[in-house]
């Protein structure tokens, strides 16, 4: 076993041969979106200088609340194909901190998170959840995705949008177990040939609770 | 000591664990007065995991935490050394510190402005001179704990008597070294505190982290179809088999461990198994520790130091306390260690492994909160809590342990690390007295 750097893919990608088996598995890094930096996504998110159109309000819209029908019907592996390759899947750990040091209310990149996932790494929690031995969700959780306060803002490469949005997230599972999942999810989007539309390049996750008050997070977002 | 032993007697807390016939009696989770001797006698008494030496690297900077449900203030010192202080202002008893981490040159309390330096030193009382008189503030400090580190992992201890850390981890020691010893440049913590809530007891963790490999076969199968290659299903898995568990001649600590082969690519991915099983590294680390046990030999391990710290060394790398919050509930507070001196790809993919594997979202650790939570539910029945539970795996199982790791060891799937967590915990709650509780030499 062992992993090369390769020149055959664009997209920065480490190639590596897995142990026992024939088969190439491609880490991909994250590829930039052009104006947009990681930590920006935990920062305010910056309105636009003037209104998304009405179009792409709604086109933006509707693929949200189809996306969310996806998560509370248990299409997981439809969800995952609005993924781009490049997704950075990112639940940043925030904490109560000092007024003087609110700043660092979240944890940077890489220095605790409840989800810090790409392309690879969510393929494999996806066949996890559809495996039927992921007993976290078996029997079947029901959820409830609520997503509001859509702002967009259009960026610099071509047909590619910064979204924020609000999100509520219920859970009630088993006999009488309730969870509450409040939030704001920053994305970047962009939008696609077919499919719904639009792919997810990054979601960053602003969770509103400093201890995840359940007893998993074996939920989407 | 004071006593709190509500309705139990010694003798009758001796009996909740029947070590030789391997039963334990379900009341040791569900039952308030025996937690609330728990918080007296063993999260009072013990050596407790409250954060890694990084956590604080600089003078002031601090992090709050808790030593039993008691929430202490863990602050870097201007000489070097970590003090722990309750994190109580013994006026009215308010939390003087009510961020998770920081940096600070001083505590003030907001409630009446009881200001403390960082040792926890009352200095400033406001209108002491209009208000009080002969008022002694060093007579009113925050209750102090006893601190020491274990390579890297900072342990306070409430108890003067108890012995000094060293004692209190017995012969564990090797088997910590695995994941805190690899490199003359020790470790060091990934980021902040990851913290959920599971309700359940606080032993049903601990326990499994020093004495339950036998659970993953089942409980995370899951997390296993999560890490296999995309041209691999479970039919092509194949549980290892070969392997050992090790409970400790003292203080209920338990470790378990595969040998020779087994390694953890479906668990940490190839990049993080490969730093941990091949390389410069591993070299290093095979040659620092051979004397101590044969790390080469060594795979995907489990630990746990009673009572309630737990970590899983040999990449996977998680270090948690399992703090009590009542009998039912506890709250997880995990971080990440690595080699300090690995490769930052290294430590970067590492972190990212551990957030996909044990965290709250983590593929392995999400079922582990699904089974611990339906145990606690199903321990609210009468029957439920009067038919004892069986803890008979290895019993009487001859011709298991291996002279060439260090202590007692026994078969990896195996429960007799448990049976020493438990006989401890009866020990530690049913033994008032340092004298007869200490390891005798």
């Amino acid at each position: 076993m062992g992993y090369i750097e390769t020149p055959i893919l664009k997209l920065g990608v480490v190639a590596y041969t897995y142990e026992g088996s024939d088969a190439i598995r491609f880490w991909i890094k994250t590829r930039g979106v052009k104006g947009m930096e990681i930590m920006e996504l935990i920062k305010p998110f910056k309105w636009a200088e003037s209104s998304s159109s009405l179009e792409l309000q709604h086109e933006i819209e509707q693929f949200y609340y189809k996306e969310a029908q996806l998560l509370d019907h248990s299409q997981f592996e439809a969800w995952f194909e609005l993924m781009e390759e490049d997704i950075h899947y990112w639940m940043p750990i925030r904490m109560n901190r000092v007024g003087r040091e609110v700043s660092q209310e979240y944890a940077a990149q890489g220095k605790g998170s409840h989800y810090d996932d790409n392309y690879e790494t969510m393929r494999g929690r996806i066949r996890a959840r559809v495996s039927g031995v992921n007993w976290a969700e078996n029997p079947v959780s029901r959820t409830r995705h609520l997503i509001s306060n859509v702002m967009i803002k259009e960026l610099e490469e071509p047909n590619t949008y910064e979204v924020a949005s609000s999100f509520i997230v219920y859970r009630n599972r088993s006999e009488r177990q309730s969870d509450i999942f409040p939030g704001e999810r920053r994305d970047v989007l962009r939008r696609s040939e077919g499919g719904l539309g639009f792919k997810i390049a990054r979601r960053t996750i602003l969770i509103d609770q400093s201890t995840i008050l359940s007893n998993n997070l074996s939920v989407f977002f | 000591m004071s006593t709190n032993l509500g309705k139990w007697t010694p003798e009758e807390i001796r009996s909740l664990i029947d070590e030789e016939n391997g039963k334990i009696d379900p009341r040791v989770y569900t039952d308030q007065d025996l937690y609330e001797l728990e918080l007296e006698r063993v999260f009072g008494r013990s050596w407790l995991l409250l954060g890694h030496e990084s956590h604080v690297p600089k003078a002031g900077d601090y992090l709050t935490t808790y030593m039993g449900e008691d929430p202490v203030v863990m602050v870097r010192q201007r000489n070097g050394s970590i003090k722990v202080f309750h994190n109580q202002c013994r006026h009215r008893g308010m939390k003087i510190c009510r961020a998770d981490c920081g940096n600070a040159k001083a505590f003030t309390c907001t409630y009446h402005g009881w200001a403390y330096n960082t040792a926890g030193d009352l200095v400033n009382v406001p209108f002491e001179e209009e208000a009080f008189s002969g008022f002694k503030k060093e007579d009113w400090g925050p209750l102090q704990a006893r601190v020491e580190i274990y390579k890297g992992l900072v342990f306070a201890n409430w108890d003067p008597e108890a012995p000094d850390l060293l004692t209190y981890l017995s012969d564990a020691t090797p088997y910590m070294d695995t994941m805190l010893d690899r490199s003359e440049a020790g470790t060091e913590a990934i980021g902040v505190m990851q913290k959920w809530v599971i309700d359940c007891n606080w032993k049903f963790a601990a326990e499994q982290f020093a004495s339950d490999m036998y659970h993953a076969l089942s409980s995370h199968l899951a997390a296993v179809v999560a890490g296999l290659p995309a041209d691999k299903d479970l039919s092509s898995y194949e549980p290892h088999m070969k392997g050992h568990q090790f409970r400790s001649k003292w203080g209920g600590h338990g470790c378990g461990f595969y040998i020779d082969a087994a390694r953890g690519s479906h668990r940490i991915g190839p990049i993080v198994d490969k730093y941990y099983s091949e390389g410069p590294a591993f070299e290093k680390a095979k040659e620092r520790l051979t004397p101590l046990l044969p790390y080469d030999r060594m795979a995907t391990s489990h630990m746990t130091i009673f009572p309630n710290c737990s970590f899983l060394p040999y990449g996977m790398n998680t270090v948690r306390t399992w703090h009590p919050k009542g009998p039912n509930q506890i709250e997880v507070w995990a971080f990440v260690v690595v080699d300090k001196d690995a490769p930052q790809e290294i430590k970067d993919e590492l972190a990212r492994q551990n957030v996909r594997t044990f965290s709250a979202s983590g593929v392995f650790e999400q079922d582990d909160g699904e089974n611990w939570v339906e145990v606690q539910s199903a321990l609210r029945g009468y029957k439920s809590r009067t038919a004892p539970l069986a803890m008979q795996m290895g019993l009487n199982l001859e011709g298991k342990n291996n002279p060439d790791f260090p202590g007692k060891t026994s078969y990896v799937f195996s429960e007799e690390a448990a049976r020493g967590f438990y006989s401890h915990w009866a020990r530690m709650m049913s033994e008032p007295s340092w004298d007869t509780l200490k390891p005798q030499s």
